[in-house]
């Protein structure tokens, strides 16, 4: 705690790591992001809940990883979570399929209050602060500054993720169906291709993702029952300015949203908190089906 | 024998019964005390709100047990605010028509900011125990609106005579963009100039957070040698967490208010270890009142010594209880009469409520986070006496 003076930094190094810092806020935006991308591509359902998932996601993790490690404690994290998307898929959006859109969002925005009270009944109202695991407590010296290991493996996560959706969604044959039915659930549906099978496998994927973002989110920001309220804004940003049920457009948009919201903590901070919505708006208003959505 | 036992347990029994009854009629006779307590239930101040919540609760049950206040039977009503100064006056404006008129224990002192101009509109009184923002009983005080706790500017009194003690010259600013982290930055930057510090860095980043790096990175740029924290709840966990991540704490001296409560200390662990701090309430305070407070407390939940939060609130509670007595009436107006003035008796020692901006007059205490009985807590270093701890802020003006 001694007060050791700080090294003055070069402006332009100085603006290199916030520039990373930037890339951490993006990356961490599309892992979350993503999962909606997906739900909504398939079920064309605005999941409300996606927020309580990661909150969901980063309490099973910690749970899991106070006995087993973080490690193991991500790998059931997403596996319960996963689990929970069959059953939201079964029980929620498939009977609900047939409905007005504004039934299921409703129904999910119930899910929220459900999903946050019962972690508050588990886990209590107090505040958890989960330390990084070992392997990545550590930091690296970059562009003449300290910076943490974790923040480089949450980017390293979001690149993983990003090639293996590519990659999934690319070279077999179950992706091109996700891609299919993306673009017209009907069509793909009347050449044969079971839709709702496919649908589960989905929203498995993308609550599976919530909760992998609730553990890397563990280390980074205080738990709490409400905690993915304060996330679930600026991804519903990044999935629109993306395009809805792109997912190139939601990697684009992601980096981009994180990245001048970071640069603009930094040089105009008075208007910070709304840069996304600004960039949201531009996007909108040049290209009203977003980033790279096709437009109908 | 059985018959002797058998008439003895039916006289218990009735001797119970003939009391409870008795102090229902008692009850019923009087207008019950009915204390509404719009607070963060949900949200980046839920801790906070749950720890009011429990004060106000030992505080209601203390007082029924006792046989109630002014003969009176205790109810009190919980709203959530989730600490948005809106939902605050809507949920205010709610209990006080249900006739839960006199309030307390919100927690964000712009929620006390929203409510404030209404109390009169809802023929309504507010006890202010943790709200911190300097126009509560300064520009935008109101006859109605009283506070327990220490304000902002009172703050500086207690961080001066620690910064003059430091030798570091270069000092940065990390405080919630809102009424009170701005005060909060302002006092310190007062106490800063008058003992020769520079302000290189100031940072006021949004109420709820995510990520703190852009902020962090600014500090050690900066080239500060100690930082000033003024975040709460949820916000200072998040902070914490990452700062140590960028190992700011190993690299500046570091002090704050409400960062490293004892509520925060608790989760961050040795993270808090070492960080300087405003104390405006402390369970180890040594006053014969405080040590009776905290051993009842332990009693009702074991284990466990009341917080800064916990004690302020309960200082607000006891304000309450004793204007109540005073005024013989549950009428905000009447109560509001008998506070306005009044010495009280609290657990901080006898404290007068200023008439001239509603304030109590309080000692203030600055401190660091250390262990002490093997329990790592914020432990007081340096008490201000009241009347130099709460000057007047003369921009009241009723």
């Amino acid at each position: 705690m001694a007060g050791i003076p700080a090294v003055g930094k070069g402006r332009g190094h100085g603006t290199m790591v916030q520039i990373v810092n930037g890339l951490v806020y993006g990356s961490f935006l599309y892992v979350l992001a993503v999962g909606l991308v997906l739900i909504f591509g398939l079920r064309r359902v605005t999941n409300f809940a996606h927020g309580s998932f990661f909150m969901l996601g980063a309490y099973v993790s910690y749970a899991a990883a106070a006995h087993l490690g973080f490690w193991t404690g991500m790998v059931v994290s997403v596996a319960v979570l996963a689990l929970l998307g069959v059953l939201l898929d079964r029980f929620v959006f498939r009977p609900l399929a047939g409905e007005e859109p504004i039934v299921s969002l409703l129904v999910t925005f119930g899910l929220l209050f459900v999903l946050e009270d019962a972690v508050r009944t588990i886990w209590g109202k107090d505040f958890i602060s989960v330390a990084a695991p070992e392997a990545l407590a550590g930091s690296v010296t970059m562009f003449g500054s300290q910076f943490p290991v974790y923040r480089l493996f949450v980017i390293a996560v979001a690149v993983v993720v990003a090639l293996a959706l590519a990659l999934w969604l690319r070279s077999t044959r179950v992706g091109l169906y996700v891609r299919a039915s993306s673009v017209d659930p009907v069509t793909t549906g009347m050449q044969g291709v079971d839709t709702d099978r496919l649908s589960a496998l989905v929203v498995a994927i993308g609550t599976g993702l919530a909760g992998l973002s609730g553990t890397i989110a563990g280390p980074l920001m205080a738990l709490s029952p409400s905690m993915g309220a304060y996330i679930i804004i600026d991804c519903f940003i990044v999935v629109v300015t993306g395009g809805l049920t792109s997912f190139a457009g939601a990697f684009v948009a992601a980096l981009v949203i994180g990245q001048f919201h970071n640069l603009g903590l930094v040089y105009v901070p008075e208007i910070a908190s709304v840069i996304p919505l600004l960039i949201m708006g531009a996007v909108l208003g040049l290209r009203p089906q977003g980033l790279a959505g096709q437009g109908r | 024998m059985k018959d002797s036992r058998r008439v003895m347990i039916v006289l218990g029994l009735s001797a119970v019964a003939v009391s409870a009854a008795l102090a229902t009629s008692a009850w019923a006779a009087k207008e019950p005390l009915k204390i509404g307590v719009p607070t963060a239930l949900t949200g980046t101040y839920a801790q906070l709100g749950d720890e009011a919540k429990r004060a106000v609760e030992f505080a209601v049950n203390e007082a029924n047990a006792a046989g109630g206040v002014d003969g009176r039977k205790v109810e009190v009503r919980f709203l959530d605010t989730e600490a948005k100064p809106e939902l605050a006056r809507q949920q205010a404006e709610k209990l006080a028509l249900e006739g839960y008129n006199i309030m307390t224990a919100t927690i964000a002192s712009g929620e006390v900011l929203a409510i404030g101009p209404m109390l009169n509109r809802w023929n309504a009184l507010y006890v202010a125990t943790i709200n911190k923002a300097n126009d509560i009983t300064g520009k935008q005080c109101q006859r109605r609106l009283f506070r327990v706790n220490r304000p902002d500017y009172s703050d500086a009194a207690a961080i001066q005579p620690w910064l003059a003690t430091r030798s570091e010259g270069k000092w940065a600013i990390v405080a919630a963009d809102t009424a009170w982290g701005r005060n909060s930055g302002e006092s310190f930057g007062k106490a800063a100039a008058a003992t020769g510090k520079t302000i290189v860095s100031e940072n006021y980043p949004p109420f709820g957070s995510n990520d703190y790096a852009a902020h962090i990175q600014k500090v050690l740029d900066s080239g500060a040698q100690g930082m000033w924290v003024a975040l709460a709840g949820r916000d200072a966990i998040t902070f914490a967490r990452q700062a140590k991540q960028f190992g700011l704490f190993d690299k500046v001296v570091t002090g704050g208010v409400s960062f490293t409560t004892d509520g925060t200390v608790k989760v961050l662990g040795d993270i808090a270890k070492g960080i300087h701090t405003i104390i405006n309430y402390s369970s180890t305070l040594d006053t014969p009142a405080n040590r009776k407070f905290v051993a009842d407390w332990a009693k009702a939940y074991p284990d466990d010594a009341p917080t800064n939060f916990q004690g302020e609130t309960y200082i607000g509670m006891q304000v309450i209880f004793q204007a109540v007595r005073k005024a013989g009436s549950v009428k905000p107006a009447d109560v509001a009469k008998a506070m306005s003035g009044g010495t009280f008796e609290t657990i901080l020692g006898t404290q007068r409520m200023r008439k001239e901006d509603n304030q109590l007059v309080g000692p203030n205490f600055f401190g660091v986070v250390e262990s002490t009985k093997g329990k790592l807590q914020p432990v007081v270093k340096l008490t201000v006496p009241a009347e130099a701890a709460t000057p007047v802020d003369d921009s009241c003006k009723f």
